[in-house]
């Protein structure tokens, strides 16, 4: 099988596992509104100042519910090292990443969708939803740079003794460019805010090429035995 | 040795330098017309900046060489130079913060430059947190050469923060073509003692290292 092909039947693999029951899409869902309750009443927001706190508290809830779902990925890989049978399979281990990082990509949309929605309706905020065309690219690129560091660093943290705990504090630093692109961006198009929106969106995509070509080029010392 | 003595000389040299350093800096550098005395944290400042730079520099090719050759040796050059890199960075982010209480009137603002170097301090506290949870060597060695070359994409972002965005952090290249003649004297100066003193730190942990690693060697040879 081809390249894109093995990276394909990984993220297969992802998909019928979390269809049959493995839930850290749920948990990752049910974090999200959780969160978005507590920004609700630790910020108080009406209807004067919630849409220039919408991209903030958004950006906030995707970085830690991303957390939480990629961290449960590598577990569930690391669990019996149960991804060893995939490195004595011809997977490459760039497939085998590509196809973690498309899973969790998918897992991270279907999550912003859905706070995006019910941020609509809990913060009385419809105008995010008819936006949503123009928020599109920043928040795919934000979510590709998310998912991209998320699937490397989570292979990271599970080798060590502290699990997934230690994620955060690995993952965090690396990808404060893209929350910083994502929010900045989010919020000039939300607000009406002069400057350059599609400049944050080039500077998300400078990062993703680079992680994605840093990741590429040293996942496979990662699971390497 | 060979390490030995040149650690030995080093040693001697920064016992010239460093005092010279501080006399030069406190006693013969002009003092700022604006600033006054506060403006004199500046040369230590940009020296430990350097300093930091040099360091996180080592970690960031010696975890690219170490994924090449495989040899540990690599990875007790990059974590010693991570070790030095952090507490310079720490010493960078204490002495901006003394220079700008009087100057700015807060310890800390959100500025461009003052964010990406307190990142660039996270990732490589993350790089220790990641090592002290692994017990094998070889795995410790890989993964957190792994952190050692990702985490170094910060540090063209802190060197260009100040172009991007819109900084009040001063620059020195700008700065460099109004300096008093003698004060650009002191810096250079500052900055020579303290990239002798990041060889000298790197080289004399770095034997330390060694002895632990030959103790170590020792003890499992004696329980046997």
């Amino acid at each position: 099988m081809s390249f894109i092909g093995n990276a394909m039947a990984i993220l297969r693999k992802d998909l019928l596992l979390e269809l049959r029951g493995r839930e850290s899409l749920s948990l990752m869902l049910f974090l999200s509104l959780l969160l978005l309750v507590i920004f609700n009443f630790a910020l108080n927001p009406d209807k004067d100042n919630v849409s220039s706190m919408a991209s903030g508290i958004l950006w906030v809830i995707f970085a830690f519910s991303g957390i939480l779902g990629m961290g449960r990925m590598s577990v569930a890989e690391r669990d019996e090292d149960a991804y060893l049978s995939v490195i004595f399979s011809p997977v490459s281990a760039e497939s085998f990443y590509l196809g973690k990082a498309l899973g969790n990509l998918l897992f991270l949309m279907i999550m912003e969708c859905f706070t995006l929605f019910f941020f609509a309706i809990l913060f009385d905020f419809e105008k995010i939803i008819g936006l949503l065309p123009q928020l599109l690219p920043a928040l795919f690129l934000g979510t590709l740079g998310f998912s991209l560091v998320g699937t490397l660093f989570s292979f990271l943290s599970t080798a060590s003794r502290y699990g997934e705990i230690l994620l955060p504090f690995l993952y965090l630093p690396v990808v404060v460019p893209v929350i910083l692109g994502g929010v900045t961006s989010m919020d000039m198009i939300l607000n009406e805010k002069s400057g350059d929106a599609g400049k944050w969106i080039q500077l998300l995509a400078v990062f993703d090429m680079l992680y994605l070509a840093i990741s590429l080029l040293v996942f496979r010392y990662l699971i390497e035995e | 040795m060979k390490t030995d003595r040149t650690i030995t000389i080093l040693f001697f040299l920064l016992l010239i330098m460093m005092p010279l350093d501080f006399f030069l800096i406190f006693r013969v550098a002009p003092t700022e017309k604006v600033m006054g005395d506060v403006q004199r944290i500046f040369y230590l400042h940009v020296s430990l900046a350097l300093g930091a730079f040099l360091a996180l520099t080592g970690v960031f090719v010696s975890s690219i060489i170490f994924l090449w050759k495989k040899k540990i040796v690599w990875d007790s050059i990059a974590s010693t130079c991570a070790g030095i890199g952090v507490l310079f960075s720490t010493l960078v982010l204490i002495t901006g913060s003394m220079w700008a209480r009087p100057i700015w009137n807060v310890w800390w603002t959100w500025d461009p430059r003052l964010l990406t170097v307190l990142i660039l301090w996270f990732i490589y506290i993350g790089y220790f947190l990641l090592r002290s949870g692994i017990a094998d060597k070889f795995k410790k060695a890989q993964y957190s050469a792994v952190i050692g070359i990702i985490g170094y994409v910060d540090i063209p972002i802190v060197r260009y923060a100040t172009k991007w965005w819109n900084s009040i952090h001063p620059l020195l290249s700008q700065e460099g073509g109004g300096l008093d003649p003698m004060m650009k004297k002191v810096m250079l100066f500052s900055m020579a003692t303290f990239a002798v003193l990041t060889i000298f730190l790197f080289l004399f942990r770095f034997r330390l290292a060694g002895i632990e690693e030959r103790l170590e060697i020792l003890k499992k040879k004696m329980e046997d």
